[in-house]
């Protein structure tokens, strides 16, 4: 009876944490994208909240999850557009652009929400949740089945895309150029290849994942819309990717340390363990700036050379 | 054939100042347009905001007392950014500085009266000095990204407040999350008290001043600016760069620590969550469009101080969100770094 007891749990936490990982994984390997293309993308806290609120719009306009995933897409890589427009065109600061983006996401959807949303006295709206959909047959593997196989669509979608990008970046010519990008863009500008032109393709691509990533956020995860939904994650993924050592296989495992801390706090909220919760809330984040430390002090960085250097052309 | 951006040997003055008005113009264009899409009527919202903002004595003492901690954040990323030290910790600094300078008013109580502010602006700036220092520290010392830092510290000691107000700091009769009211005899003495104006705008110039004068007119304003053009050319001058990076982090800190400090002992007269209204993240805009000169920072302070009331009176007056004040904010530095960028380049046609 204990032990069946102890199973559910552990399987519980478990799924929690492949669940909670999805949004990270995603913006993740959508910022590795962008800096080893060379551009330093702060923006993803707020590419990821405009995306949200996009999902949600979507959702609660037309009742498509299909409709709302498009539409965070769409609303992730508008944003990083304006990052790459700012960065690889205009040369602009790139920390500042990144910045300006966060701010810009979190007036945006706030005063949207509130103008078309939030009206006094009446409650707040909602929209229907992405089903969970388990994989025939292999949703019931014991253990695995329901800690990997009974999650939802995007999910399945986040893991996959992890050997997709590796694949992309390390075996495609086009994954090639653009981490050459992040090295030595002058060697793609010499051979009469557009640096400019790569660098879009990549921080917008970088976009669309973050789209899905906040598209998870709401329709993937909750009902409602609440201002400044993402809470840090868009940030904890620019830590991810550092604490990855810009590779895609260290993302998934990063990711997965940051979401089950978060999945083993919710379990030990709710079994009421007297604990004050805020430890449990800030450990995430003083995780993330251990990490760091201890990634500064070992082995070689994979850290792209020219990451956040705009290119000129002439330079020496 | 098409249009490209070449760099300009040396910025046009006239072309900088066409632009800048270019980017406010838009950022009002596109305002208009979102308050426009909710239904609002347009002109009267802008002209509630303006009344909010500066319409007559009483209302511009208000807006004052507004801009005085966004001034200090501004001044706080005017120095950082300076040196190129991407402090985007302010906000979580400012906590440190309020929660710093509360905790030695729980000591001492308010029995010293008056010579117990010196003290509490003292420990509000070496709270957020220290916690500022923290990030510069672990820079300085691991190379670790002081953007990525500084974020984490902002959340980390929103949840320290949390703890300490359900706990130790708690105020026993109420629901909400917030410390016992201060005494009276601790509060920051009026300037003006019609116009809610106290005496932390008063400390808020001087110390735009004594910033202006540090960071043109000292040695280390210098090493700062070196720092910020070129570290490795600074290096190589004998500057100790990461030395001066952490320097910077704790003035920029401490700075910040003071507009906490002033938060809560001049307005809210507690400590709680609601002592900033995102002043750090405010700051950064207010610094980059000032382009880090610290008597601009007090000019654009208090125009977006005016801004925050004016929302306020605009919400009154028509419905529409106030929350349109921070899409403007950040709608206005956006088209401000585009105006900036361009009057670096000129606009060729090639045809090649």
């Amino acid at each position: 009876m204990g032990d069946l007891f102890t199973d559910t749990i552990v399987i519980s936490v478990l799924a929690a944490t492949i669940r909670i990982a999805t949004p990270l994984i995603l913006a993740a390997l959508g910022e590795l994208i962008a800096e080893r293309a060379g551009i330093l993308n702060l923006g993803v806290e707020g590419t990821m909240l405009m995306a949200a609120f996009a999902a949600f719009i979507g959702a609660y306009a037309t009742g498509s999850t299909l409709m709302a995933l498009l539409l965070a897409v769409l609303a992730g890589m508008a944003m990083s557009f304006i990052m790459v427009f700012m960065a690889a065109t205009l040369k602009v600061e790139q920390v500042v652009t990144g910045l300006a983006l966060n701010l810009l996401a979190a007036g945006m959807s706030l005063y949207l929400y509130k103008a078309f949303f939030a009206v006094e006295g009446q409650a707040m709206p909602t929209v229907a949740v992405m089903p969970v959909a388990p994989i025939p047959f292999l949703s019931e593997i014991p253990y695995i089945g329901p800690i990997l196989f009974t999650q939802k669509v995007l999910t399945y979608v986040a893991l996959l895309m992890v050997p997709v990008v590796w694949f992309f970046l390390y075996r495609t010519k086009y994954g090639l150029e653009i981490r050459c990008l992040g090295e030595n863009p002058k060697a793609i500008d010499t051979k009469g290849m557009s640096v400019s032109l790569r660098q879009y393709g990549a921080v917008m691509a970088g976009g669309a994942l973050c789209g899905l990533a906040g598209a998870f956020v709401t329709i993937g995860s909750s009902a409602r819309f609440v201002p400044d939904i993402t809470n840090g994650r868009g940030w904890l993924a620019l830590v991810i990717v550092i604490a990855a050592n810009w590779r895609p296989s260290g993302i998934l495992i990063a990711a997965l340390v940051f979401a089950f801390l978060d999945a083993l706090q919710l379990q030990i909220q709710g079994i009421g363990v007297q604990m004050p919760y805020q430890i449990f809330l800030a450990l995430p984040y003083v995780l993330a700036i251990v990490l760091m430390v201890l990634k500064s002090r070992r082995g070689r960085s994979e850290e792209p050379a020219r990451l956040g250097v705009p290119y000129f052309r002439g330079e020496r | 054939m098409g249009l490209r951006l070449e760099p300009r040997l040396a910025p046009s003055a006239r072309w900088q100042a066409v632009s800048v008005a270019v980017a406010l113009l838009a950022a009002l264009a596109v305002s208009a347009l979102l308050l426009e899409s909710a239904g609002t009527d347009v002109g009267v919202a802008f002209a509630a905001i303006l009344d909010g903002a500066f319409g007559g004595l009483r209302t511009t003492a208000k807006t004052l007392a507004k801009a005085t901690p966004m001034i200090l954040t501004g001044l706080a990323i005017t120095v950082a950014f300076r040196a190129k030290v991407w402090n985007i910790g302010a906000e979580g600094q400012l906590f440190a500085g309020a929660m710093a300078s509360y905790w030695l008013y729980t000591l001492t109580g308010p029995a010293l009266g008056m010579a117990l502010l010196p003290l509490l602006f003292a420990a509000g700036f070496v709270g957020g000095g220290l916690y500022g220092g923290l990030a510069g520290w672990l820079r300085s010392a691991f190379r670790v990204n002081e953007v990525l830092t500084t974020v984490m510290l902002n959340y980390v000691i929103l949840y320290l407040l949390s703890f300490l107000l359900v706990g130790p700091w708690r105020d026993q009769s109420s629901f909400y999350q917030q410390s016992e009211r201060i005494d009276r005899a601790a509060w920051l003495p009026d300037l003006w008290a019609p116009g809610k104006l106290h005496l932390g705008f008063l400390v808020a110039i001087l110390a735009a001043v004594a910033i202006h004068v540090v960071m043109n007119r000292s040695w280390f304003g210098y090493e700062v600016k070196a720092v910020g053009l070129n570290a490795r050319a600074a290096r190589f001058k004998g500057i100790n760069v990461e030395r001066t990076a952490v320097a910077v982090m704790v003035l920029s800190g401490g700075l910040a620590g003071l507009a906490g400090m002033i938060q809560v002992f001049g307005v809210n007269h507690r400590l709680e969550s609601d002592i900033s209204l995102g002043f750090g993240f405010t700051g950064i805009i207010i610094a980059v469009l000032a382009m880090l000169r610290p008597g601009w920072v007090v000019f654009v302070a208090i125009l977006f101080g005016g801004f925050e009331n004016g929302g306020i009176k605009m919400q009154v007056a028509t419905g529409a969100p106030s929350a349109i004040v921070s899409a403007i904010e950040a709608i206005t530095l956006l088209f401000f770094l585009t105006a900036a960028a361009l009057t670096r380049f000129r606009i060729v046609w090639r045809s090649t």
